[in-house]
């Protein structure tokens, strides 16, 4: 049975060609394409009070790799027309006066103008902004301790910047975005790219009718079902293997957990994800309706609820309890523990459990409706 | 007179083909039911569940001072940003709490740390930080540079005798104007991003299983010698997919946005639901050239997930499109979905109409019709 699957699929080398390159060629497009870091912020001034001080001012934003220095505006009306058109994300907006207060001991407002369509992007621009504003005005402080009070340079520092942050970053010390990205794309592609593998597998006989072969033969059910997974299954795991190879050698992205772990947990993976596309092929009654169900089933989750994007601990309840519900989620927490963290079984056990009774639950539910004897 | 009747027979063919699409795919329950919860209740899931900002990064608190200034600055993370874990009195405790995933960050406050405040001493505290999702692991480490430089400076200039006299200090506040979204409620954008998603990936498949499936069961051959021309055959499977992705999309727009998120349409819906045609013409070209690149339906799918993968990612709604590489941004400018996040984003929050849409619509028109064509000068050399 598994023979004549594995002809089946070798036979349309375009197919094969495709189950093979796409995980490769996905992990180095994104691997290599999907920052994640929100930098280049393309921003607009408005430049009312003209003196050095707000000139030296706007230069922190200019200089700043984050944001994007895109002109100056003459009026308001114009970066009202930037903001609408996507041509700028953010306006600031110097008042007059601005040196003279200063100078003069007074706080000064500036005004920043921010889209606010992408509130993630908005909320870290935002950021920036104010960290740009707290670094000038500690500077300002400085200044004008030493002039009123006569104060040294170190001393008015130790003042206005008392309290410092020693950050350490752990597990991706130089906080790589591909660091982070690479393992959970392992899982991504692994995840996306499998279910597609076998969810045609048993329609396709369906709608061509040889399934009739099938339930007059003397082949079991579960050695119809074995059969329709087990080359599928050998697939995914060369892709796993080398994606893996990718990872560390193209990646240099550093393992430091246990490989046989690793492995264990990818055999269960990929068990659960063709599994997941043997039985929506049992489900449906069309090719069709599999590819697309399966697409979707396959690709939203693994976006939104997997971890891959957004850690699980921001999802609210509703979305936590999808997350939990699929597989992905628990080989992204092995993937990243076993890449980044190097930690072992110790850590990791509840994930491999949850996996393992994943895919022993979906063959489980495969098995039990597969009947060779459908009702209709 | 003849040419308008040739016209006619034309359009009823056209008309007819179409609604034998509408029928199969009436006929198909699973697919349909799938459809519907596509555009309805996964909509509501993900626009209510998801949150990219940095929200509830678990905080673990070694406090080796216990003063009064040490439980101020614990007490200033807060919500939604923060989420308190717990202290902990040994600090190789809390590295086991961020190797199991536990928590995200350690904050070590050291001894003395009251103290070297009063006095108007340098001190620091030590933040350790879980990087392994690198952008969130960089907002949680910059909100807490943010919160302790605050706080500092509140403390400093209090003990040279300057707190409470802020109005005689040269700072630079920021007031922030929030455009489009003032509250910057992120269930505006999530809930819009999943249904262009969601529109996307019909897009491609409906249209391109269609006609992939008439060429495995060999219907199509029917088709060809029928007096339908193949602009016609394939001009109908695209019509009625996209009949029904809008109908769907309707659906997602009255029966979530607007009523459970509020999403404002500041633009014109005419407008929208015209470009959101163009959006699925567009992308439907797509899953066309890959129809006729393929013998059957698994290789369909392959293709056209290969397609649609780095669209979803790389296009501007997973990620900053402003921070991409140049050559991930090159290559978008072939992703429809590239311009149709724009136009939606444009037309629904920000009240943009032709006047500032019409490149990007124009970029569409030359990406559909270059596919199209494409599509159908493939499609017509199979055959002869």
């Amino acid at each position: 049975m598994a023979l004549k699957e594995w002809k089946e699929t070798t036979r349309d080398r375009l197919f094969l060609l495709l189950a093979f390159l796409l995980p490769a060629l996905w992990l180095v497009v994104f691997g290599y394409g999907l920052n994640l870091d929100v930098e280049d912020i393309p921003f607009a001034v408005l430049d009312r009070d003209h003196s050095e001080l707000s000139r030296d001012y706007l230069q922190r934003f200019i200089q700043s790799r984050y944001f994007s220095f895109q002109g100056y505006a003459d009026e308001e009306r114009a970066l009202d027309r930037l903001l609408t058109d996507t041509k700028i994300r953010a306006a600031i907006i110097v008042p007059e006066r601005f040196q003279e207060q200063l100078v003069a001991g007074e706080p000064v407002a500036v005004q920043t103008l921010l889209d606010g369509t992408f509130p993630l992007h908005t909320d870290i621009a935002k950021g920036y902004v104010i960290a740009i504003n707290q670094a000038f005005t500690e500077d300002r402080l400085i200044d004008f301790l030493r002039r009123s009070r006569g104060l040294t340079q170190e001393h008015a520092g130790v003042l206005v910047r008392p309290l410092s942050v020693e950050v350490r970053y752990l597990y991706n010390e130089e906080v790589r975005s591909t660091w982070s990205m690479v393992p959970a794309l392992v899982m991504f592609t692994l995840m996306l790219a499998s279910p597609l593998l076998t969810a045609l597998g048993v329609v396709r006989e369906k709608e061509t009718g040889s399934i009739y072969n099938i339930y007059s033969s003397t082949v079991s059910r579960a050695e119809f079902l074995t059969g329709k997974l087990l080359p599928y299954i050998v697939i995914s795991l060369v892709n796993v293997v080398v994606l893996w190879l990718m990872a560390v050698g193209l990646f240099q992205v550093p393992f430091k957990g246990n490989f046989l772990l690793f492995f264990s947990a990818s055999v269960l993976f990929v068990f659960c994800t063709t599994g997941i596309g043997l039985l929506i092929s049992l489900l449906v009654q069309t090719q069709m309706a599999a590819l697309i169900i399966t697409m979707i089933v396959a690709m939203i989750p693994t976006i939104l609820f997997s971890g891959l994007l957004v850690p699980i601990a921001s999802l609210t309840r509703g979305a936590k309890v999808q997350a939990h519900l699929y597989p992905a989620m628990y080989y992204t927490n092995i993937v990243r523990g076993s890449f980044l963290k190097g930690v072992g079984a110790d850590v990791l056990w509840f994930d491999l459990l949850a996996l393992g009774m994943f895919a022993a639950a979906i063959s489980g539910v495969t098995y039990r409706l597969f009947t060779k004897r459908p009702k209709a | 007179m003849t040419a308008r009747r040739q016209a006619t027979t034309w359009g009823r063919r056209l008309a007819a083909l179409t609604w034998k699409e509408l029928l199969q795919l009436t006929r198909d329950l699973p697919l349909l039911l799938f459809l519907l919860y596509s555009f309805s209740l996964s909509v509501l899931v993900s626009g209510a569940g998801i949150t990219m900002q940095l929200t509830n990064a678990e905080l673990l608190v070694h406090d080796a001072d216990h003063s009064p200034s040490s439980r101020e600055l614990i007490h200033r993370f807060q919500p939604p940003y923060f989420a308190f874990a717990g202290e902990i009195r040994d600090p190789r405790e809390g590295l086991r709490h961020l190797d199991a995933g536990r928590a995200m960050l350690l904050l070590e406050i050291p001894p003395r740390f009251h103290e070297a405040l009063m006095s108007g001493e340098r001190t620091a505290v030590q933040l350790l930080v879980d990087t392994t999702n690198a952008p969130q692991g960089l907002s949680a480490a910059a909100y807490t540079v943010r919160i302790a430089g605050l706080f500092g400076a509140e403390r400093g200039l209090a003990s040279a005798g300057l707190s409470g006299a802020t109005a005689s200090l040269p700072m630079v506040t920021s007031a922030h104007r929030v455009w489009f979204n003032p509250t910057q409620d992120e269930r505006w954008f999530q809930s819009i991003a999943h249904v262009l998603r969601m529109t996307t990936i019909f897009a491609v498949l409906l249209p391109a299983a269609a006609l992939v499936r008439e060429k495995e069961r060999g219907t199509v051959e029917q088709l060809l010698v029928s007096p339908l021309s193949p602009f016609q055959i394939m001009f109908a499977k695209v019509l009625a997919m996209s009949g029904v992705i809008l109908l769907a999309l309707s659906l997602a727009l009255y029966g979530v946005l607007h009523p459970v998120f509020h999403v404002p349409m500041k633009g014109s819906t005419g407008l929208f639901f015209l470009l959101t045609a163009l959006h699925v013409f567009t992308t439907a070209g797509f899953g066309l050239v890959a129809a006729t690149l393929a013998k059957n339906q698994a290789q369909v799918g392959m293709m056209t997930l290969f397609v649609v993968g780095p669209m979803l990612l790389l296009s501007g709604i997973t990620s900053p499109y402003e921070s991409m590489p140049t050559w991930v941004q090159a290559i978008m400018t072939f992703s429809p979905l590239r311009y149709y996040i724009d136009i939606t984003y444009g037309v629904m929050l920000k009240g943009a109409g032709f006047p500032v849409l019409w490149k990007s619509v124009g970029a569409m028109l030359l990406l559909g019709g270059t596919l199209f064509g494409f599509g159908m000068w493939r499609f017509r050399r199979q055959f002869q």
